[in-house]
């Protein structure tokens, strides 16, 4: 049995993908099961999707642990905790990551010796890099060598079909390029075993005693808990103050930060709070005397990174 | 306090109470409007939220709020606030609790539970006059199961359940005009691009008793299809265009608040939106945007009347 796990952000189309690769495994003959998992699926927030596919009945449900090709359609969720991205990889698992990174340093990084392949980055530099989940689907489709041509060019006119057919072929052709590009490569995903329910192992859940609602209820005992949550790793693109050019107005775009997360101090200038920041670029738009920039999140990490290095 | 404490922006608030971290989509303009209003109604309150995207805010352990927050099912925020008001009452009369530590009752809803299934509820607790807040932030949809259609989606919109090429072929739910209809303390209509109507008008809100209902236009990226950055644009055109009429209904008299003029056409808040995008493309409709836009010249001759 196949078992492939999708990684992207909310608005890369992972869902869909997910599901052309499916539909493209049953044209092929196979059984199929696809589906995203249900949580918080928001634009930019982490995604996951996954796809089994096996000539037998498939009796497995739920996640995915233990993938035999995982396609990160993002490469700077990699590094995220809460988007598990390695997790449940071993040397039989292959990689796909979308990132200008060579395959040998993300294969140094995760200290992974198992195939790693890497596809070229769009240029495109929003959150929603629009035709990714195509490009991902149509590699994914040649390296695991038992999807031809034919099948992934009729999932993906049948899965898009409603988009119209300037986006279908917009899509076909970025699938199919990628699908040429991992050529040499094709067939390097080999499916995994058959997993028999006999040796299931439970999970090792902390079993609780029934106690009275008021003791046992879900109760939060303190204000604003949510700051925990750094909602500052959905943001693909972050918002840059030039404080030459601020004119401390009537702080539009601390008003307008949806998530309040622009505070004004005592003289004025607004801050931005990057741990929550989620990349909207509302205040980029509004900001009166345009003084902040956009700039791709990756390229403020890295010189950020300079920064503190030197 | 009075309404009068916001004369200009910069009486606005300029640090936030609502916590960060919540996981609402990037440029969502219900919370934008949500973290204005609870600036002004402050941490001495309790939320009274029905299922929708908002239930999200607070998802054990994490809570933006500061004060108390209450979970329930998606047609019944009204009745869960009758039970809040009613408690707090009891410990009022028996000085458990000071006046002074009362609180501040908040329903919180999406459009689904308002303009839907929960309107029976809340025609309920207008009716015995129950004395709290209730905000409806509107998309137009329900939003969190991906936006299928609801008794709010306007007339044309393409929605998961109104595929079809002219989309949604209803009209949007006169929702003001039905709770101004039970004569409540307090109906008003608010959007988070206007930040000094809807600050006066949460004040005001605040300082009465009895019902006081709120609706909060909100621009949403998801299920509107547009890119987050143009949130607060997209909500500016649905006021300057006459879309969105901020008005507020009290004393049984209902007054617009602001009334763009001149009026943009319609087709320049509609054109942001992907939801709207088969009136532009392939080929331009010209009939079913004259529609809107002549559904929009009669609401506003109306008011002018």
């Amino acid at each position: 049995m196949y078992r492939i796990r999708f990684h992207g952000r909310g608005g890369q189309g992972m869902k869909t993908a997910s599901r052309i690769l499916g539909t493209a495994f049953f044209l092929q003959g196979y059984e199929v099961q696809d589906a995203p998992r249900y949580g918080a699926e928001r634009r930019g927030a982490p995604i996951f999707a996954y796809v089994r596919a096996s000539k037998d009945p498939i009796n497995e449900r739920g996640i995915i642990s233990q993938p035999d090709l995982v396609i990160v359609a993002d490469d700077s969720l990699v590094p995220v905790p809460g988007a598990g991205v390695i997790s449940g990889i071993d040397a039989h698992t292959v990689l796909l990551i979308n990132s200008d990174e060579d395959p040998d340093t993300w294969k140094q990084r995760l200290n992974f010796n198992g195939s790693l392949f890497t596809l070229p980055v769009e240029t495109e530099a929003r959150a929603e890099l629009r035709f990714i989940g195509a490009t991902c689907t149509g590699a994914a489709a040649r390296l695991l060598g038992v999807i031809s041509r034919d099948a992934l060019t009729q999932a993906i006119r049948q899965e898009l079909a409603e988009l119209g057919d300037a986006i279908v072929e917009e899509n076909l052709s970025r699938a199919l390029s990628a699908f040429g590009l991992m050529e040499a490569h094709a067939g390097t995903v080999n499916a995994g075993s058959v997993v028999s329910a006999h040796d299931y192992q439970r999970p090792q859940w902390v079993d609780l005693p029934f106690d009275q609602a008021r003791i046992s209820a879900p109760a939060i005992h303190a204000a604003a808990t949510s700051i925990a949550v750094k909602t500052g790793l959905w943001r693909t693109m972050r918002p840059l103050i030039d404080y030459e050019h601020c004119n401390r107005c009537w702080w539009v775009c601390s008003t307008f930060c949806p998530d309040g997360a622009i505070n004004v101090d005592d003289e004025g200038y607004p801050h931005i709070d990057y741990d929550h920041c989620k990349g909207c670029m509302v205040c980029v738009a509004q900001c009166p005397p345009h003084a902040i920039a956009s700039i791709p999140e990756q390229d403020a990490q890295a010189a950020d990174n300079e920064e503190a290095r030197a | 306090m009075s309404e009068l404490t916001y004369r200009r922006m910069k009486d606005l608030p300029s640090t936030h109470l609502l916590g960060t971290g919540t996981p609402m989509c990037a440029g969502c303009g219900g919370l934008n409007a949500l973290h204005q209003i609870y600036d002004i109604i402050g941490e001495k309150s309790i939320f009274i939220n029905a299922a929708g995207c908002m239930t999200l805010l607070s998802v054990y352990p994490f809570t933006p709020f500061r004060g108390s927050w209450l979970y329930t099912a998606m047609a019944s925020a009204p009745a869960g606030a009758q039970g809040v008001r009613d408690a707090l009452d009891v410990l009022l009369q028996k000085n458990r609790m000071s006046m002074q530590d009362d609180m501040q009752v908040v329903v919180l809803t999406g459009d689904g539970a308002a303009y839907g299934m929960g309107l029976s509820a809340t025609s309920g607790a207008m009716e015995r006059d129950l004395d709290f807040m209730y905000i409806c932030y509107d998309n137009e949809g329900y939003g969190n199961t991906g936006q299928q259609y609801s008794g709010a989606t306007p007339h044309a919109a393409m929605t998961a359940t109104s595929r079809g090429p002219r989309g949604f072929p209803g009209f949007k739910k006169d929702l003001f005009s039905i709770w101004s209809a039970h004569k409540p303390a307090y109906v008003a209509t608010v959007i988070g691009t206007e930040p000094l109507d809807l600050a006066r008008k949460i004040e005001k809100a605040r300082s009465l008793k009895g019902p006081r209902m709120i609706i909060a236009l909100s621009p949403c990226p998801t299920g509107w299809d547009y890119d987050p950055q143009d949130s607060v644009t997209v909500g500016k055109l649905a006021v300057r265009t006459g879309v969105w009429p901020l008005k507020e209904y009290v004393d049984g008299k209902v007054v617009h608040t602001k009334v763009p003029h001149p009026r943009k056409p319609v087709e320049e808040y509609l054109k942001l939106q992907g939801r709207f995008s088969h009136l532009f493309e392939p080929q331009r409709d010209d009939a079913l945007i004259n529609e809107i836009q002549a559904k929009v010249g009669a609401y506003w001759e109306d008011v002018d009347s």
